[in-house]
């Protein structure tokens, strides 16, 4: 599968997730602004954000995030506890009828494990977002550099 | 005969209770106009010491392999915060805040050192912390060392740090760790300390006010 996969170009691949975020804009989920974190060289874990919205009058209930370009992602909320921070992990986002879950430095954000290359700002990399109805979106997420500094401001 | 002197003794103790309560009233008023006056004399986020506290002796190894002890908090004020490089979330939100306020503080006539020691030394190499912190910032000091010597610090501090259990299906620990950043002033001693949530603007801020009364 995965070999067929690699023979395919990337053009055909393209097209085909244009297609399929194209046939998912009707979905009752979607996601806005995403994000990853760009990781110091050394880094093997990375952190992506995101506003994911149900625009049903239904709640939907995200059941995994996750990423081809990563070894492993997990959902996970900091908290600061007694000025403690911890990092709990995540097992579903509900989301409310008509609202949204918002993932952000310091709170709810993707986990990512071991990138499958290096990702520098300017990257870009595929996240699959699954409902718990089955149904999945797929959105990509511009890698961007946030050191506080004089950063470039890729998303507004 | 009996009746003058039970007056004046009722007398004495009407007296008596009279300023008891005044001396009571008073002592709150007096207290509550101290107390007062002590609070808005700060107006920090930060919470600063009346006197700030001697470091007791420790021990630890910057990125450089150089030795990080209390003569490395001497001569510049010094931002330490306490995290790990296996961190995706809060250190590098925490390092990019850092940063913003040394950015911020650039103008300020005093020279000022940010560090991050790791709580996770086993994992945390001087490369591995040079290459996280630098990221962030040129200047930006890493700083590791024996659980021994992490200890001499972080207990003084009241830091807390503990390794979780991985994750099922994950080998990779987390670290919890306390997330506030800790100010020493020139005199390699502790000043303050800011608690979270961690803002740019009120950081520098109060780091002006205490420069100001410092001087």
């Amino acid at each position: 599968m995965i070999q067929i996969n690699m023979r395919i170009p990337a053009a055909v691949v393209l097209l085909f997730l244009s297609f399929l975020s194209s046939a998912m804009a009707g979905s009752a989920v979607d996601v806005e602004a995403p994000w990853v974190r760009e990781a110091p060289p050394a880094s093997t874990v990375l952190a992506a954000y995101m506003v994911v919205k149900n625009t049903s009058d239904t709640v939907h209930t995200i059941t995994r995030i996750d990423s081809p370009d990563f070894r492993d992602a997990r959902i996970h909320r900091t908290v600061v506890e007694d000025g403690v921070a911890k990092m709990l992990l995540v097992e579903q986002l509900q989301l409310p009828v008509n609202g949204s879950i918002t993932l952000e430095p310091g709170g709810l954000h993707l986990m990512l494990y071991d990138p499958q290359r290096p990702l520098r700002d300017g990257d870009s990399v595929t996240l699959v977002i699954h409902d718990s109805d089955g149904g999945s979106i797929t959105v990509t997420a511009p890698v961007v550099r946030k050191t506080g500094g004089h950063d470039h401001s890729h998303h507004h | 005969m009996s009746t003058p002197h039970a007056s004046s003794i009722s007398g004495y103790i009407l007296k008596g209770v009279i300023i008891i309560i005044l001396a009571t009233v008073a002592g709150i008023l007096s207290a509550r106009f101290f107390l007062h006056s002590s609070v808005v004399e700060d107006e920090l986020a930060a919470t600063r010491f009346p006197v700030a506290r001697e470091v007791k002796p420790f021990a630890l190894v910057d990125h450089d392999n150089a030795v990080f002890d209390n003569a490395a908090l001497e001569q510049h004020w010094s931002f330490l915060f306490f995290g790990y490089t296996y961190c995706p979330d809060v250190c590098p939100t925490t390092l990019s805040v850092l940063n913003s306020i040394a950015q911020r503080l650039q103008d300020v006539d005093a020279d000022i050192r940010f560090v991050m020691v790791t709580v996770d030394p086993e994992r945390d190499t001087p490369e591995r912390l040079a290459e996280f912190v630098t990221y962030f910032n040129g200047d930006f000091l890493g700083v590791t060392g024996t659980d021994q010597g992490l200890e001499q610090l972080t207990r003084q501090l009241g830091i807390l740090y503990e390794r979780v259990q991985p994750e099922p299906g994950s080998e990779a620990y987390l670290m919890d760790h306390t997330a506030a950043v800790f100010l020493f002033d020139p005199d390699g001693r502790y000043h303050a300390v800011f608690s979270p949530p961690l803002s740019v603007e009120t950081i520098a801020g109060d780091f002006r006010k205490m420069l100001q009364d410092y001087q």
